[in-house]
């Protein structure tokens, strides 16, 4: 579904991302892990057509999206939900949601989902004419999620859900997106909380610093010593 | 007590067109985070057009209104493509000499088309002023206040209701989250540009006809648009509302009871005071735009 080809992304003269490949299959969660700087944001900017990549390529349902702009990257179907929410603060619950189909024509269709993300996150329901600025971290992340899924996206990608999180909404940000996968929506999830991430995905990409250093089924990267002590230490 | 009541009526109406110049600034600057020198020479625009359009063109005096905005709005978006689009993430300072260098450009164009001489504009008004007890105003001014009132809801409509208003207060709360809802950032950037011209060409529009056209009105209306929207802090539609009726106020009673030669003073006199003890303006709040 989404396959990624030696790409290099460079901020200036650093270079965050050092010839990167990678495959998501339809239907699958993947990890993404690794360091802070190991280039796990900067694959998920390049991806969504936020940062054009210096070399290499990026193909999603076998159309070549590396210079696609972000609009067209959405309307392909790829939807991020960003690190720290990134929700619009001074638009209220609605109006994020609003902005989530923002290129979505088919009103009745917009009106339902609307109808199913309050069902499914009631305290958005609750709070939907508030701005999303007073909103708790958690409940910012829920709509994070709700506006993400407003493109009724067929990837949906996520990038550290769990940053910042109290315990119990960390929790429940995961069961969230063990569910949008369940509905038949792959997910390409970046996380810094490597066991979590491990034991929820179907296949895991280890990065450090800007390249591929592991990949495999998040079972045996568990088990792998290297992760083992670099990442689970404890 | 007469006195005081007509010293009010008029700033009432001053400032709805106060009002009008101050939030075309205030949009541009709260979405773009460009400070729009050339604000000024789109007010003298506006009244130029309107000028031409009704003196040697003949045009309907409301039609030539409409007229004028669309031109304003146009020569916005150009200004907004030939320049600004590339100057996309170029500092503050970089942008704020660009726009000085277009305000220069396009002052001596003006004084190049229609020379330096002051020009006037007829409107259909009675000229009979409108009497109510012992309160007198022109008909054209009336027509003024009311026609700004208008624009300046219609913004606020624009900017909180629609489509388009909600993706550019999305685009400045937060550019690349914007991005990724598929709101395409240059043209948001476009649009809003036009938008604030279409603002500041229709308050030329409406006052040109009420005082004289002049290649230099441009620079006291650029320096009361900024006094207005440092009145209500930058990027504050709200503020810069009110900022602009504030500045009338001032004006208004400053010229009456103190000094009328000092008119155009007050107004500052007002922003050093504010810059020395509330330097984010009157109305400071977080929400900028909207």
């Amino acid at each position: 579904m989404l396959e990624l080809r030696d790409l290099v992304c460079r901020y200036g003269k650093v270079t965050a991302v050092k010839g990167l490949s990678l495959k998501v299959e339809r239907g699958q969660l993947v990890a993404l892990i690794g360091t802070n700087g190991a280039g796990k944001t900067t694959t998920l900017k390049a991806i969504s057509g936020l940062l054009p990549p210096s070399g290499g390529s990026i193909w999603f349902d076998g159309v070549d999206i590396t210079r696609a702009s972000a609009r067209k990257i959405l309307s392909l179907g790829i939807a991020q939900c960003p690190e720290g929410r990134h929700v619009f603060p001074y638009m209220t619950v609605t109006e994020n949601l609003e902005m989530g189909c923002y290129l979505r024509t088919d009103k009745q269709e917009i009106a339902a989902d609307f109808e199913r993300m309050f069902e499914q996150f009631p305290r958005l329901a609750e709070r939907r004419l508030q701005p999303a600025g007073t909103l708790s971290g958690g409940e910012q992340q829920m709509l994070a999620i709700a506006r993400a899924l407003m493109s009724r996206p067929k990837l949906m990608l996520f990038d550290e859900p769990s940053l910042g999180l109290a315990p119990n909404f960390v929790e429940r940000t995961f069961d969230i997106i063990t569910n949008i996968r369940a509905n038949g929506t792959t997910v390409l999830m970046v996380e810094q909380n490597a066991l979590a991430a491990l034991e929820m995905c179907d296949h895991a990409y280890l990065l450090e610093s800007g390249s591929l250093a592991l990949s495999g089924s998040g079972a045996e990267l568990i088990d792998n010593p290297h992760v083992r002590s670099a990442y689970l230490a404890g | 007590m007469d006195q005081l009541l007509q010293h009010l009526l008029n700033a009432t109406i001053l400032g709805g067109t106060y009002a009008l110049l101050g939030i075309g600034l205030t949009l541009i600057f709260g979405i773009m985070r460009v400070v729009n020198f050339t604000h000024g020479e789109l007010y003298a625009f506006g009244a130029y057009c309107m000028y031409a359009l009704v003196m040697p063109l003949g045009l309907n005096f409301f039609m030539a209104l409409v007229v004028a905005m669309a031109l304003g709005a146009l020569l916005g978006a150009t200004i907004e493509l030939l320049l600004l689009s590339r100057l996309r993430g170029a500092d503050i300072d970089t942008t704020m000499l660009v726009m000085i260098g277009a305000w220069i450009a396009l002052q001596n164009a003006e004084q190049l088309a229609w020379t330096g001489v002051a020009l006037s504009i007829n409107n259909p008004f009675p000229s009979e002023p409108l009497i109510v007890g012992p309160l007198s105003v022109s008909w054209n001014r009336v027509y003024v206040f009311f026609v700004a009132l208008l624009l300046i809801l219609g913004t606020y409509y624009l900017i909180n209701r629609t489509h388009l208003g909600k993706a550019m207060r999305a685009t400045f709360q937060d550019r690349d989250t914007a991005a990724l809802m598929g709101i395409r950032i240059d043209r948001i950037h476009t649009a809003t540009f036009a938008l604030g011209s279409a603002l500041a060409a229709a308050a030329g529009a409406l006052l040109g006809p009420v005082f004289v056209v002049a290649p230099t009105m441009g620079d006291l209306a650029a320096a009361k648009a900024f006094a207005i929207v440092i009145l209500g802090g930058l990027g504050n539609i709200k503020g810069a509302t009110l900022g602009g009726f504030i500045l009338a106020f001032v004006e208004e009673l400053g010229a009456g009871y103190i000094s009328s030669g000092y008119r155009d003073a007050m107004g500052f006199l007002l922003i050093i005071l504010i810059l020395l003890f509330r330097p984010t303006g009157l109305f400071a709040q977080k929400e900028r735009v909207g």
